[in-house]
C-alpha cells in the first residue's frame, strides 16, 4: 500500500493558505504544540494523498466491470455532472465545518479535547484541499461553465450560512456542538466517504482511504470527550448535565440524517457508479450506528452513576429503563415512525437515583426534518405527532439548545414550517426556499456582499447542468447533484 | 487461546461495512467478520478486558482506543460475529525504536471473549493485521509476551513467531 502525495498549483496552495490564516488562526500554536499532544505522530501536511493500487474497475452500477475514469472527459456527461456536483458539496463541508468550529473551540474546558478538535480542524483543511486538488487537476468544462479556479473560489469564499448542506450553516453555541458535530456529522462523512471510495471515478476513489483515516480519529474526537461528560454527569462533577448533551444530540441529528439526502433517492449515483449504496440504506445504518453510539453513552453513564452495577447487569437495566432497542428499517425510517428505544415504558427507580429521563436517546427519524420524506411533518422526538403547530412549538422549545433557538436557521424552519402548515407552500417548496446565506456579486473570495437569499420554485428533477447545490437541487430527490446527498465533514 | 488478553509493548477505527473489512479464511466461524477498529468498540473492548481480568476500566480503553484511531485505524482490528464484537487485536507499524530502524510491526494488545474462545479468532484477527501490516512495508513484527504465559507463547509460535534476541530489560524505581 502507498501513497503519493501532491500540491495544489502555487496561486491556489498560497489561496488556501490565507484560508487558513483567516480561519484557523491557532494553526501554529497546534504545530508548536504538535508533539506535546501528539508524541511520534507524523507532523500535519497541507497536501493531497493519492492511494495507489487501488481497484481499477468500476464496482457497482450499470458500467461494472468497466475501467474507471481517470479523466472527467472519459465519464459520460450524467456522471460527470454529478461527481462534480459531490467534489463541490464535499470541498464545501470540510471548510465549512472548520468556520463552524472555529467559534466556540477557545471555549473548551479540558486542553487535550481542545487540540483534538484543532487537529481535527487542520485534518478537515487537508481534505478541502483534497477536494480542490481533484477541481484543479481535470477540466471540468463539459459540466461546467466556471474553470477550476473560479470554483475552487467560490468555495472558499463560503461563509456558515452559503454552504451547500444545512449542518454546515448552523453556528456552533459552545463547545458541546464541536464534540456533538464531531460524534453524528462526521459520522456521516465516514459514511460518504466510505461510499466514495468505490467511485468510478479513479482520482476520488484515491482520494478517500487517507481521508478515512483521519476521520476515525475524527469520530473518536467526539465520542470519547461525550464518554468522559456523561461520566461526569453521572457523578454531578463538571459542567455538563445529560439534558445538554440530549437538546445537542436534537439539535445535530436531523441535521446528519439530512445528509444522505432524500430517502426515495440514490439510486442515480449507483447506477452511475458513483456510490454503492441508496440513500435510505445508508441512513439507515448510520441510524443504526448512532443508536449504538447512544445506547454505549448511557451504559457508561449507568454503570458511573450505579458502581455497583455489574457487566451483565447494565444492559439489562438500562432496557428496563428505556425500553429494549429497536431496529429502524428503510420503511419506518422514512416513515419517521421509529424510535430508537420504543416507548418510555421503562420504570423509575428512586432507589437507584436513575430515571429514564436521565439518559440520552436517538431522536426519532422524522424530527425537526425539513428535507427528505418527514420534511415539516411535526414529529416530535419520541416520534409522535403534532396536529397543531403551537404544540410543536412548545415541544421544540423543550428539546432543543435555547441559544440555537435563538438563531437564524431555527427562526427560518420555524417560519417554513408555518406556511406548510397554513397551507401557503408545499413541503418540497418549503425545503427550497429556505433562506441561504449566498454571495450575490462579484467572484473574489474576499468579497463582503453576501444577503439572505431566497430561490425560486424548486426544480423536482433537476436536469444536468443546473447549478450544483443550488437549494433547487437540493430538494429533489434522485436528479440533485450531491448536495444533499454527497458530503461530510 | 489461552487467557485471552495481554498487554505486549504498551497499548486504533474505522467500521467500514462496505469495504474496507478483511474477508475471513475459509473454515472461520460462520457470521465471523474482521474489521478495522472504531470508535464504536470502546464499550465492547471494555467489557471483553472486563469479563478477562476482572476490572471495569472504561477510560483506560477510552485513552488508549483514541490513540490507536489517531495513530493507523487499520492497524488494529476487532473481530465481529453475530454483530457482536468477540476479540480485538491492537498493534502499529513503528520504526526508529530499539535499533530497529525499518518500519517494524507491533502487536501490542489482544483479547478474545472467553465464551468465543476456540474458534481461531485470534488466528484470523493476526492473519488480517499481519496482512496491514506487510501493506505498510514491514518485514517483520514483534510482540512481547510474558514469559509465563505459555498459552500466549503457543499462540504466538502456532502463527510462525520465534523468539527474539532483543532482550527486555526492567529496573524497578
Amino acid at each position: 500500500m502507498s501513497t503519493r502525495s501532491t500540491s495544489l498549483p502555487k496561486h491556489l496552495h498560497d489561496a488556501v493558505v490565507r484560508w487558513r490564516e483567516a480561519f484557523i488562526p491557532d494553526y501554529d500554536f497546534l504545530l508548536d504544540n504538535w508533539d506535546k499532544h501528539f508524541p511520534n505522530d507524523p507532523r500535519f501536511e497541507l497536501c493531497a494523498y493519492r492511494q495507489l493500487g487501488m481497484c481499477t474497475e468500476i464496482e457497482c452500477g450499470e458500467l461494472k466491470g468497466k475501467p474507471k475514469a481517470n479523466r472527467a472527459c472519459e465519464m459520460v456527461p450524467e456522471q460527470a455532472h454529478h461527481l462534480l456536483g459531490a467534489i463541490r458539496a464535499q470541498a464545501s463541508t470540510e471548510f465549512g465545518s472548520i468556520q463552524q468550529h472555529r467559534l466556540t473551540l477557545a471555549r473548551a474546558q479540558d486542553e487535550e479535547e481542545q487540540f483534538w478538535i484543532l487537529r481535527m480542524m487542520a485534518e478537515e483543511l487537508r481534505h478541502g484541499y483534497q477536494m480542490l486538488h481533484l477541481l484543479a487537476e481535470d477540466d471540468w468544462s463539459s459540466v461546467s461553465k466556471e474553470d477550476s479556479t473560479q470554483m475552487i473560489e467560490e468555495i472558499l469564499s463560503m461563509t456558515t450560512g452559503s454552504h451547500l448542506l444545512g449542518a454546515f450553516n448552523i453556528d456552533f453555541d459552545s463547545f458541546v456542538d464541536n464534540v456533538v458535530f464531531c460524534a453524528l456529522i462526521d459520522r456521516v462523512g465516514k459514511y460518504q466517504l466510505t461510499m466514495q471510495r468505490q467511485s468510478a471515478y479513479q482520482p476520488m476513489a484515491e482520494s478517500m482511504p487517507q481521508m478515512l483515516r483521519e476521520e476515525a480519529f475524527h469520530l473518536a474526537a467526539g465520542v470519547v470527550p461525550l464518554r468522559r461528560w456523561v461520566t461526569s454527569a453521572a457523578r454531578d462533577e463538571g459542567f455538563f448535565t445529560m439534558d445538554m448533551l440530549q437538546r445537542a444530540l436534537n439539535k445535530w441529528m436531523p441535521r446528519g440524517l439530512e445528509m444522505f439526502g432524500d430517502e426515495r433517492g440514490g439510486g442515480t449515483n449507483v447506477r452511475l457508479g458513483l456510490k454503492p449504496m441508496k440513500n435510505a440504506e445508508a441512513q439507515r445504518q448510520y441510524r443504526e450506528e448512532v443508536e449504538k453510539v447512544v445506547r454505549d453513552l448511557n451504559l457508561r453513564y449507568l454503570r458511573a452513576r450505579l458502581p455497583q452495577l455489574s457487566l451483565a447487569e447494565a444492559p439489562k437495566t438500562l432496557d428496563r429503563l428505556v425500553g429494549a432497542p429497536q431496529k429502524s428499517t428503510p420503511e419506518t425510517a422514512s416513515q419517521g415512525a421509529d424510535t430508537s428505544y420504543g416507548s418510555l415504558a421503562g420504570e423509575f427507580n428512586p432507589q437507584a437515583g436513575v430515571r429514564p429521563e436521565d439518559l440520552l436517546r436517538v431522536p426519532d427519524s422524522g424530527f425537526m426534518r425539513r428535507r427528505g420524506v418527514p420534511a415539516f411533518q411535526r414529529v416530535g422526538t419520541a416520534g409522535e405527532v403534532y396536529g397543531d403547530l403551537q404544540a410543536y412549538l412548545h415541544h421544540l422549545a423543550a428539546v432543543l439548545p435555547e441559544a440555537y433557538r435563538s438563531g437564524r436557521d431555527y427562526k427560518d424552519y420555524v417560519d417554513a414550517l408555518g406556511k406548510v402548515q397554513r397551507g401557503e407552500m408545499t413541503a418540497e417548496a418549503a425545503a427550497a426556499h429556505m433562506p441561504a446565506l449566498r454571495r450575490v456579486g462579484g467572484a473574489c473570495p474576499c468579497s463582503k456582499s453576501v444577503r439572505w437569499v431566497i430561490d425560486a420554485a424548486p426544480a423536482i428533477d433537476a436536469p444536468p447542468g443546473q447549478a450544483p447545490g443550488s437549494p433547487a437541487a437540493a430538494g429533489s430527490r434522485d436528479a440533485s447533484p450531491a448536495p444533499p446527498a454527497a458530503a461530510g465533514a | 487461546m489461552g487467557r485471552g488478553r495481554f498487554r505486549a509493548s504498551g497499548v486504533r477505527g474505522l467500521e467500514c461495512r462496505l469495504v474496507t473489512e478483511r474477508p475471513t479464511s475459509p473454515g472461520s466461524p460462520d457470521g465471523l467478520r474482521i474489521r478495522p477498529l472504531g470508535d464504536i468498540d470502546i464499550t465492547p473492548i471494555s467489557g471483553i478486558d472486563e469479563k478477562i481480568a476482572g476490572r471495569y476500566r472504561p477510560e483506560v480503553w477510552e485513552r488508549q482506543i483514541g490513540y490507536y484511531l489517531r495513530r493507523d485505524p487499520e492497524g488494529s482490528v476487532v473481530a465481529e460475529l453475530g454483530g457482536e464484537v468477540v476479540g480485538f487485536m491492537l498493534g502499529e507499524v513503528r520504526s526508529g525504536e530499539f535499533g530497529l530502524e525499518e518500519p517494524t510491526g507491533w502487536i501490542e494488545v489482544l483479547g478474545v471473549d472467553p465464551a468465543h474462545r476456540g474458534k481461531a479468532i485470534g488466528r484470523l484477527m493476526a492473519e488480517a493485521l499481519l496482512a496491514h501490516f506487510r501493506e505498510l512495508g514491514a518485514h517483520s513484527v514483534r510482540t512481547l509476551v510474558d514469559d509465563g504465559a505459555e498459552e500466549l507463547c503457543g499462540f504466538f509460535s502456532s502463527l510462525g513467531f520465534k523468539p527474539s534476541t532483543l532482550r527486555p530489560f526492567v529496573k524497578t524505581l
